[in-house]
């Protein structure tokens, strides 16, 4: 991952929401990178902040958000030359304008409720394109037939002019995808967009973005608390916990050699059919009430490795290499030596053999 | 669309159907009514015989009172304007009501909608609420409250409107009792389009028509305001009948010769040919509205019309 | 975050790298779970309106049961000597104010008269005091308004309860049996939704002489079908999820399972709808008696107030005022209160 092809910079972002209970404080201080033609993960329980860093990026935060402080520095391509934007500084509108749809595109989660119900599929295909771009009306539709086309669903002429209700969930989270790609965009941001299909139904989607990427040479994000899906699509992993992340690597040094206790916990807690465990492992507790901050390390409450300094001073990453960091005290070297918990030792030496094989 | 329109049609005609029968029967009930009334002379009662077959069985009288009324003629009054022909009586009535609820609703509708949209869009600042407050007091606040003080304010004080309906200046007659009148449906309108544009506003579908760059009036008016339309326009049916209702209360105050101030002297002098017909012509319209906003929710709403079922299932 | 390889700038303490142990984890601690009731009325307690509603609402009520008994006159009680009269109170109208002249608009110009001076001369009056004034018949109208308040009240309340009953039954036998008794019930309920509330009111006025009876009855006919339609949805919506299934399995009986299971997941909602609809009966009784459909004289209530002092509207402005505040004040009250109910009851959580 040469450093001239990062596309999108995320620094210290800071963000909270401020509600009629008191201010909750949803993202402290979060650094992400893209390169260009990357897969990038981030993993997460829900709470976690995964989805509020990427509406920040696409500038579509809820009305009460307040960003503390922070960049997002994203690069793209115009007439020929590179220009690099804080994303955080622009205005909606331009917001609007120059990034949405065009250079950065999302795709939601719940197909069932995040099409207009009162457009045809097709209006809603080229609305993007009729916004951002200078073509006509019919230039258009016929663009969005090869998009159908493109992301599989048969008999695109006549889709056009179908209603979302008219489809199925699977259906639909196609033309999702069809949407989001209307324009070409550079990245594409998948807010765990297989969450509400079926399992066979996922599998497919999946197939699909990674075939898009392929051919169109985009940049994905996605968002996910599956790790399943992590292991199927990502290059780079992320690992966020209560507004940061706590762990950051390639896809084998974050599932071969995890550093992070709830990177632990996460990876220990994927069903498999071939452990001995008596008990479903899962992490004790629930995600932290963000509107609470407590001092030190947000894990610590749930975390049977935690260190008296947890309590006090939040860790910051530590480097394993120079791709892979994480952010615990565990890894000073003052720290006790502690190891992953034996089951999750071997679990990962099966990974590895299956992987060989 | 169109098998949408037809069953919606039928079945609005069979409720008038069977309102008609209701009516109809009730009239058989009804002493002094043409039917039972004893005291009839010969040649009356031979009149009544002929037109309305009461020498026949009561399901052949049904239908020439059906046929009767078909072909408009709506039988005499008995105790208003004795042997008057109603329909003479709605003749000047009916037009004055009508274009007095026309006012309102187009005024209470359009003046509501800005007023929630408004609300909506600026959500949480001033305007938000001034306007919910507007919209409470319209609600709570009956019609002939607000009319008695307007009637007092503009007419007796100021003397800015006449305080009776004359019929030589009908535009300036109505001003005020179009506006007491259409309090309530601006208010109703407003308070449904701001929860309904409030409830819009958060949905997924509006993230993702941001996600793709869509912003301002193209926003609010393509994507919030045509999904919020949908439940928008189901207030409508029960706004017309307020105004019904309303309307019986600001004709008394101003006045106005129209079918409201009729019904309540005929419910007063028990004409009971007059009752039974203004509560057909009521109902009629209330059920002809109905009709045309669920043709309406077809035309906003594809998943109605593309469906086999109608919205109120 | 940034990595750091070097602590040199923070100070660790001794036993900074020591394992706090399993057993010192702390778990569940963040969300306090609150019942729901305690938590709707921390919400209702919250909304200024709401709460200003019900506290007007209470002092109405008071002054509706209280008012008549600390006056000296009875509702029916005439003096034709003493018609017309201005408000007048001890007390305040020392101030000024409610002393009992009232100015009226003639053809020559605007006069201050005073129907409680005895003495020309000196501007003496009398000793009676009628605190909102008297009527056209000499009747006191502070006694009456609260009177008719009792009745406005009262007529309110009966017919929105046995509305609650009858509708909520209604809707929840429909929805819970489903099928062709669900279409037959349906259908005719929306047979006689078609039919506007007027005619029904208007047709019942005709085979029922006007009273008080026949505008309850009226109200109650027409009242039910929304209360049944929330019923229903919220039965439609419940039947299929696993508590009911868990206690037919248990062998609970069609009947035990509408009434002791559903509803009270349902009461909420009833609860707010029941308060919508009480300004709605109040308008409806008040509007009947005003086109004089309503409660015969003597007896009074606040539409049948607000009808005879409409007659003297031009003349005596001040004798429609006070029936006309209270119901309007009681209207919107009510209003709000359900609004505020409606709130806490239901919220919609706009942030997070």
């Amino acid at each position: 991952m040469q450093k001239d092809n990062l596309i999108l910079s995320i620094r210290n972002l800071d963000i909270s929401f401020q509600t009629n209970a008191g201010a909750v404080h949803a993202i402290r201080g979060v650094d992400l990178d893209l390169h260009r033609g990357e897969t990038v993960a981030i993993v997460g329980e829900s709470g976690s902040g995964k989805s509020v860093s990427m509406k920040a990026v696409m500038g579509i935060l809820d009305k009460n958000s307040v960003v503390n402080h922070g960049e997002i520095l994203f690069t793209y391509q115009e007439n020929g030359t590179s220009k690099t934007v804080d994303i955080l500084k622009m205005d909606r509108k331009t917001i609007r304008h120059t990034i949405n749809g065009r250079h950065i595109a999302m795709v939601f989660q719940d197909p069932m409720t995040s099409l207009d119900p009162t457009m045809s599929v097709g209006k809603q295909i080229i609305e993007g394109m009729m916004l951002h771009e200078h073509i006509g009306r019919r230039e258009a539709l016929e663009r969005a037939v090869s998009l159908l086309d493109m992301v599989g669903i048969p008999e695109p002429e006549k889709r056009i002019k179908n209603y979302p209700h008219q489809l199925s969930g699977g259906m639909r989270q196609r033309v999702v995808i069809a949407i989001a790609l209307a324009c070409d965009p550079d990245v594409l941001i998948c807010d765990e967009p297989t969450t509400a299909l079926d399992v066979t139904i996922q599998a497919k989607i999946l197939e699909l973005i990674k075939k898009i990427q392929a051919d169109m040479g985009i940049s994905v994000i996605y968002i996910t608390h599956d790790l399943g899906v992590v292991a199927k699509v990502a290059d780079y992993v992320n690992v966020m916990y209560a507004g940061n992340i706590v762990e950051k690597g390639m896809i084998d040094e974050i599932f071969y050699d995890p550093r992070h206790p709830y990177t632990w916990g996460l990876l220990s807690a994927m069903p498999d059919l071939d452990t001995n465990d008596e008990r479903l492992y899962a992490i004790p507790g629930s995600p932290p009430n963000l509107m609470h901050e407590r001092p030190g390390d947000a894990f610590a409450p749930r975390n049977i490795y935690a260190l008296n300094i947890d309590d006090r001073l939040m860790p910051p990453m530590f480097r394993v290499t120079d791709t892979h960091y994480a952010a615990t005290w565990l890894l000073h070297e003052n720290a006790p030596k502690v190891e992953m918990p034996p089951e999750l030792k071997e679990r990962i030496l099966r990974m590895k053999k299956e992987a060989e094989r | 669309m169109r098998r949408y329109i037809i069953k919606r049609l039928l079945i609005s005609i069979g409720t008038i159907f069977v309102v008609i029968l209701l009516l109809f029967i009730l009239l058989q009930l009804m002493p002094g009514s043409p039917f039972n009334d004893e005291k009839l002379n010969v040649d009356q009662r031979a009149a009544l015989y002929e037109k309305y077959g009461l020498d026949q069985p009561l399901i052949i009288q049904f239908f020439k009172y059906v046929g009767n009324m078909l072909r408009g003629d709506f039988g005499v009054s008995y105790t208003i304007s004795k042997n008057t022909p109603i329909t003479q009586l709605l003749q000047t009535r009916l037009p004055i009501s009508l274009s007095i609820g026309g006012e309102a609703v187009l005024l209470g509708a359009v003046i509501g909608l800005i007023l929630g949209i408004v609300a909506a869009i600026w959500h949480g600042t001033v305007w938000d609420t001034i306007a919910t407050i507007v919209s409470v007091i319209g609600v709570s606040v009956p019609s002939y409250v607000f009319a008695l003080a307007l009637a007092y304010v503009f007419g007796y004080q100021l003397n800015w409107f006449p305080l009776l309906y004359d019929m030589k200046i009908p535009l300036q007659s109505s001003v005020l009792p179009s506006i007491a009148l259409c309090m309530f449906t601006i208010a109703s309108i407003a308070r449904f389009t701001r929860s309904e544009m409030l409830e819009v506003l958060g949905s997924d579908y509006i993230l993702l028509a941001e996600s793709k760059g869509v912003y301002g009036p193209k926003l609010i008016v393509r994507h919030v305001l045509r999904n919020a339309l949908i439940p928008i326009v189901t207030v409508l049916a029960p706004l017309i009948v307020g105004l019904m209702t309303g309307s019986l209360v600001v004709e008394k105050i101003f006045s106005i010769p129209g079918i409201g101030s009729l019904l309540v002297t005929a419910i007063q002098s028990n004409d009971y040919n007059v009752v039974i017909v203004l509560s057909f012509i009521y109902s009629a319209m209330y059920i002809g509205i109905m009709l045309v906003v669920d043709i309406l929710y077809g035309v906003i709403d594809p998943r109605i019309r593309l469906s086999k079922e109608g919205p109120h299932d | 975050m940034t990595d750091i390889q070097n602590n040199a700038d923070i100070s660790f303490l001794p036993g900074d790298f020591e394992l706090k142990g399993a057993e010192n984890t702390k778990l569940d601690m963040n969300f306090a779970s609150q019942r729901f009731w305690k938590e709707a009325a921390m919400r209702f307690r919250k909304n200024k309106g709401a709460v200003f509603s019900l506290i007007t609402i209470l002092l109405v009520i008071l002054l509706a049961i209280f008012g008549p008994m600390i006056s000296p006159y009875t509702y029916q009680q005439q003096n034709i000597k003493q018609t017309n009269w201005a408000p007048r109170v001890q007390g305040l109208e020392n101030l000024g104010i409610f002393d009992g002249s009232e100015s009226l608009k003639t053809s020559t110009g605007t006069k201050l008269k005073n129907a409680y001076v005895v003495d020309k001369e000196t501007g003496a009056k009398n000793d009676t005091y009628y605190w909102f004034g008297s009527d056209a018949l000499g009747r006191d109208i502070w006694t009456r308004t609260w009177t008719g308040t009792r009745v406005s009240l009262y007529i309110a309340v009966v017919a929105v309860l046995i509305d609650m009953l009858i509708g909520m039954s209604y809707g929840l036998i429909s929805g819970y049996f489903g099928g062709r008794v669900d279409s037959v019930l349906q259908r005719f309920a929306e047979i006689i939704n078609s039919i506007p509330t007027l005619v029904i009111v208007t047709l019942l006025m005709l085979i029922m002489k006007p009273g008080l009876m026949t505008i309850t009855i009226a109200l109650m006919l027409t009242g039910w079908i929304g209360m049944s339609r929330i019923a229903r949805a919220q039965m439609l919506k419940l039947k299929e999820q696993e508590f009911v299934l868990a206690s037919h399995t248990l062998g609970a009986s069609n009947f035990r399972v509408i009434f002791s299971e559903i509803l009270p997941n349902i009461i909420g909602q009833l609860i707010t709808n029941t308060m919508f609809s009480i300004p709605n009966a109040i308008f409806t009784e008040a509007f009947l008696s005003f086109v004089g459909l309503g409660i015969p004289e003597p007896m009074c209530s606040l539409g049948s107030l607000i009808s005879y002092a409409f007659k003297s509207f031009t003349t005596h402005p001040f004798q429609i005022v006070p029936p006309v505040i209270v119901l309007a004040l009681l209207m919107l009250c009510f209003n709000m209160l359900a609004d505020g109910l409606r709130d806490a009851l239901d919220p919609k959580m706009k942030e997070m």
